[in-house]
């Protein structure tokens, strides 16, 4: 199969959903001219035209607000929000315009817009953050977690077809990984897992970048005659919660793992569902989650190393839950 | 003023305008009467003393130009087609309800009629518009978008950025401005360092007016000219009528004494759009006084209906209440 970058296949999706459909447009800061900072949209501009595709001022919460009100009538808005340090400002069209609009309109208005933000995980404060599991708090909203090119074009096509504002978070660092990437068109249904890897010892759950750690940490056991089986949920809502709990019954151990600050982080909240769930009966040691410890990530990439969670840490987690088992630790 | 009024209104549009006004003045006392009364367990954010504005804005807009209603910006309901049933199931929130209980009546949407929902938040409208007014050119249409917002609302980053985006853009939205001189409980002189709003347009490079906000007439001129222009492609404008809420922000929460200056208020009683409207009625020959008495009659028997028929409304269900969060539901999130 064709070999694609991780940001040339959310441009691939763009070119071909675009091609099919012209109430698609596509606007937000940088998009259009230079094609977005890591080219994710470059060309569309020349290819679509600048109607449909255009630079806009330094205004996210206008972005996202006239990207609602242009969904509400019908167009199928992207619009990229550059860094997810740069979501705060647009909080409100998001949270309280485009996740309530279908809501207070009782199901006769749609609001399929896109918003695309970009995750960093290292090396600043403010665009070095994982916010992911906020959007998961608001009901209304779906959250995208694309950790492979495959999966990001894939996804990008369905969230661009979904009735329903998608919160659609890309990777800064996975812009430039490659992966198959099949030339046609496809779609990958939401709230359908991927299992990355198969195992029996324990099931390790990560998505976005964490995904790479953890498939790193995973050799490593493999060597150390530990079986991991890696979970990638590739969208947050809708949650495949089948996937997980079927692999813990098998495996009976639970460790999750993402970038964003552990405290208040989805893994809580997959950790809760299984506790909640008779799933819980089959574990055999404590859910182990591995987060950021609670620290902004800094601009040294130096001291970024140490904040961010790394393949060492999902390493120290499953071998925790090995050695941990129930009633005796 | 209104001898200046250029606008070409028949007897027939003027007792329209009229009999709208009377609505929402009638209305809103009933609403108030049945809360007070305990008979309604909700209230409502009054037009009282704005009515004009609304309807010279909205008047003569087809179905297919859009509005986004303020929270107080009952009159936009009436002049694009909302009942007094309706409105009055949207106030109850009840299985009437176009929202089905969600939301109440200042928010609902009625798409068929081209009324987009705001929100709570003030001056979330303002980027919206801009939303709006890009799919209606994008769709090569001639139609229009009118966002009411109010003084509140240009303080916020929303009023910049949607502003700003609808003149780069060129797009079609008349961004008009109910003035009302106060922000819920203080005076707007807290959050603005000047006095006309429409000043604020020069900024970004389209135009602004200033207009008599009690005056429905001269609304619907400054507004008709603003709308045409919107048509042709000439982009957006800022309109801002001086208004005064006469009742205050919300009556059956907020005493009008401890949030208003009296004096002010009077004054501005004097100025009642509904009185400007008759005298201007009586003075061109478009209404008599018993055509008064009739249209007054006919609208507090249309709201005595309404009020009876809402009253046998059944609430909205349980069910509702999960329902239409996502198009496809998939369980639990």
């Amino acid at each position: 199969m064709r070999e694609l970058e991780y940001a040339k296949a959310i441009r691939e999706a763009l070119f071909q959903e675009m091609g099919a459909d012209d109430q698609i447009v596509c606007f937000g800061e940088d998009i259009a001219l230079y094609g977005g900072l890591w080219g994710a949209t470059k060309g569309l501009q020349k290819e679509f035209g600048s109607e449909r595709v255009f630079d806009t001022p330094i205004s996210e919460a206008g972005i996202v607000g006239m990207g609602v009100g242009a969904a509400l009538m019908g167009m199928k808005p992207v619009v990229e929000l550059q860094f997810t340090g740069l979501i705060t400002v647009a909080m409100d069209p998001i949270v309280n315009t485009a996740a309530k609009a279908r809501y207070i309109n009782n199901g006769s208005m749609n609001v399929p817009i896109v918003i695309r933000s970009i995750t960093m995980s290292a090396n600043n404060v403010y665009m070095g953050q994982s916010l992911e599991a906020w959007f998961t708090h608001v009901p209304g909203l779906k959250v995208v977690v694309p950790s492979s090119a495959y999966d990001v074009k894939g996804l990008m096509v369905a969230a661009i077809n979904d009735p329903d504002p998608v919160v659609f978070f890309e990777h800064e660092g996975l812009y430039k990984s490659v992966g198959d990437v099949p030339e046609e068109r496809y779609e990958i249904p939401f709230g359908k897992a991927s299992v990355s890897k198969e195992g029996s010892d324990v099931t390790v759950v990560a998505w976005s970048k964490m995904l790479e750690e953890v498939e790193n940490a995973a050799s490593n056991l493999e060597s150390q005659n530990i079986s991991v089986e890696i979970i990638d949920p590739r969208t947050l809502v809708p949650f495949d919660f089948d996937t997980i709990s079927k692999s813990v019954k098998k495996t009976g151990r639970l460790v999750i793992a993402h970038e964003a600050v552990k405290v208040g982080g989805f893994g809580g909240e997959i950790a809760a569902r299984v506790s909640e769930s008779e799933v819980s009966r089959y574990l055999k040691a404590p859910i182990v989650r591995v987060g950021n410890k609670g620290v902004p990530v800094p601009y040294s990439p130096e001291l970024s190393k140490y904040v961010v969670p790394s393949a060492k840490d999902v390493e120290l987690a499953v071998k925790t839950t090995m050695n941990v088992t129930k009633g005796n630790s | 003023m209104i001898d200046e009024t250029v606008n070409n209104l028949s007897a027939d549009d003027y007792k329209k305008m009229y009999s709208m006004m009377v609505t929402s003045r009638l209305f809103t006392q009933k609403v108030l009467e049945l809360n007070k009364q305990g008979i309604l367990k909700v209230g409502l954010h009054p037009s009282t003393g704005q009515e004009a504005i609304g309807i010279g804005a909205c008047y003569g807009l087809s179905k297919d130009d859009w509005v986004i209603p303020s929270l107080r910006t009952m009159e936009a309901f009436w002049a694009k087609g909302v009942t007094v049933l309706e409105q009055l199931n949207a106030v109850i929130g009840n299985s009437g309800s176009i929202s089905d209980g969600k939301e109440s009546f200042h928010h609902c949407g009625y798409p068929e009629l081209g009324i987009m929902a705001g929100s709570s938040i003030v001056g979330s409208q303002v980027p919206l518009a801009a939303g709006i007014g890009l799919s209606l050119k994008n769709k090569k249409t001639n139609n229009v978008v009118i966002c009411f917002f109010g003084d509140g609302a240009t303080g916020r980053g929303d009023f910049h950025e949607g502003l700003n985006l609808a003149a780069v853009l060129n797009l079609p939205v008349v961004f008009v401005c109910e003035n009302n001189l106060y922000f819920q409980t203080v005076p707007a002189s807290v959050g603005m360092a000047i006095n006309d709003i429409a000043d604020k347009a020069v900024g970004y490079g389209m135009p602004g007016v200033t207009v008599d906000g009690q005056d429905v007439l001269a609304v619907y001129d400054v507004v008709k000219e603003a709308v045409e222009r919107a048509r042709n492609g000439d982009g957006p404008t800022l309109i801002e009528c001086k208004t005064l809420s006469f009742l205050g922000h919300y009556p059956t929460m907020l005493k009008l004494e401890d949030i208003r200056d009296i004096k002010e208020n009077q004054k501005w009683r004097k100025r009642d759009p509904l009185e400007i409207l008759e005298a201007y009625g009586e003075d061109r020959k478009y209404i008599t006084s018993t055509d008064i008495e009739l249209i007054t009659k006919q609208v507090a028997k249309e709201i005595e209906n309404a009020v009876e028929m809402a009253q046998q409304t059944p609430p909205t269900s349980r069910e509702s209440a999960f329902k239409e969060i996502y198009k496809n539901p998939f369980g639990e999130i």
